[in-house]
């Protein structure tokens, strides 16, 4: 069983495509990864399921695998059990589960966007850089950022759900570059399938960091580390221009209205 | 029927049977500095610099059978009563220039679970509302039996 512990999860359900089905069970949503290289234990680990749900998984898992025998599976190691299923974050943490909150209110406008999507006219056009620059200057440069040269410093860089999400970051931006891009072409199909791309990957990236990651590393950090995170937090934000940020936010408040002008412009 | 203020009610927690474990060799003191009492002490201490800081109700320490190994160890400390104590903006004072000028890292408040000791997450919350840093404070309830009950960030 060790090495099925140490196997890519991806590998594993191809391999038994019963343990896709127990992991959705339990809310483990590894099959619709597009990565899928964690490994078994660190899923295990990193869920922080209850003792009783993390037996029962384990038994159903070993079952799927070796139908016809029975083994005992030890319990796998770990730094804390959260008996609580209630997320309660550290103040660092805290504060980017916030900024994902502005970064989801410009995903659910979106399709809106789609829906009334101008590239010929000046605002429609504007609307879409602007969203583009919200991405490239909130979510990118003040959010990601902190993510990549602080939080992840504090955990092992080489572990699959670290590199899963730095992947997320990379495709994310090849999505911003190639809206870019074709707005300099006009491409107005290729524009919504990237806004689509955008969308999606962000939705499950951030309910992915929000849900899993960030407990998993709230778990792992000590006191004086919550401190340093903090204050490394507030230096890297003294660093990026207040306007620019201030802007940003206020680009999501004033996007609404602003669809909503588009709209009527096209009625006419 | 009224049963009077908890923080001073007479409860005997003496136990039926004698505790297990092992109980042999001697363990460290974990203190690293003089003085302790809130009142006492200077925010401009050198152990005070950018450490992460224990703010105990004076009760704690004699609840917490592992206080020093569990959470005095590697923290500087300083202790209070937030019910008998006087001076409480002294005590507001203090901690703020803790945060400001001693830059500390942590501020970790461990109370009783009695309802007054509660003043002293207040006492703490009030010190960082006023301090010009913002740190993060997190907050221990501690059973009169010596377990946690909880452990927030504020």
């Amino acid at each position: 069983m060790e090495k099925y512990l140490n196997k890519g999860i991806k590998d594993l359900i191809s391999e038994f495509p019963k343990i896709g089905d127990i992991l959705n069970e339990y809310n483990i949503g590894c099959v619709p990864c597009n990565v899928g290289s964690c490994l078994l234990k660190d899923i295990i680990q990193i869920h922080n399921l209850s003792s009783e749900d993390e037996e029962e998984l384990m038994a159903r898992i070993t079952g799927a695998i070796y139908p016809d025998r029975k083994i005992k599976i030890s319990k796998i190691k770990r730094k804390a059990r959260l008996e609580s299923k209630e997320v309660k974050y550290s103040p660092p943490l805290k504060r980017l589960v916030d900024e994902h909150i502005l970064i989801k209110k410009w995903i659910r406008l979106i399709p809106t966007v789609i829906k009334n999507i101008d590239i010929e006219s000046e605002s429609g056009r504007r609307l879409i850089i602007d969203g583009m620059e919200f991405i490239k200057y909130y979510a990118d440069g003040f959010h990601h950022a902190k993510e990549e040269d602080i939080l992840f410093e504090y955990t092992d860089k080489n572990l699959d759900i670290i590199k899963a999400i730095l992947q997320d970051h990379e495709t994310a931006r090849g999505h911003v570059r190639a809206i870019f891009e074709r707005l300099k072409t006009k491409d107005k199909e290729s524009i919504i399938d990237h806004l689509n791309g955008y969308k999606d990957l962000l939705t499950e990236h951030i309910k992915k960091e929000d849900e899993i990651l960030y407990p998993w590393i709230d778990r792992n950090l000590s006191t004086k580390q919550v401190g340093e995170l903090f204050s490394k937090f507030d230096e890297a934000e003294k660093k990026i221009d207040k306007e620019v940020v201030e802007k940003c936010k206020r680009f999501v408040v004033e996007a609404e209205q602003r669809i909503e002008k588009i709209k009527q412009e096209v009625l006419k | 029927m009224m049963d009077g203020c908890p923080g001073s009610k007479m409860q005997d927690l003496r136990k039926k049977e004698e505790t297990k474990g092992d109980e042999s060799g001697k363990r460290e003191s974990q203190l690293g500095q003089w003085p302790i009492q809130l009142y006492l002490v200077s925010p401009m201490a050198p152990y005070y610099k950018k450490a992460d800081v224990l703010l105990s109700a004076d009760c704690v320490a004699y609840t917490v059978g592992d206080f020093h190994k569990d959470y005095l160890k590697g923290k500087s400390i300083a202790i209070a009563c937030p019910k008998l104590d006087e001076g409480q903006d002294e005590y507001v004072e203090k901690i703020k220039s803790l945060i400001d000028d001693a830059k500390i890292n942590t501020l970790t408040v461990m109370t009783m679970q009695v309802p007054c000791c509660a003043g002293l997450v207040a006492i703490a919350r009030r010190a960082l509302e006023s301090a010009k840093r913002k740190i993060p404070i997190k907050s221990i309830v501690v059973s009169l039996h010596g377990g946690i009950l909880s452990e927030d960030w504020v």
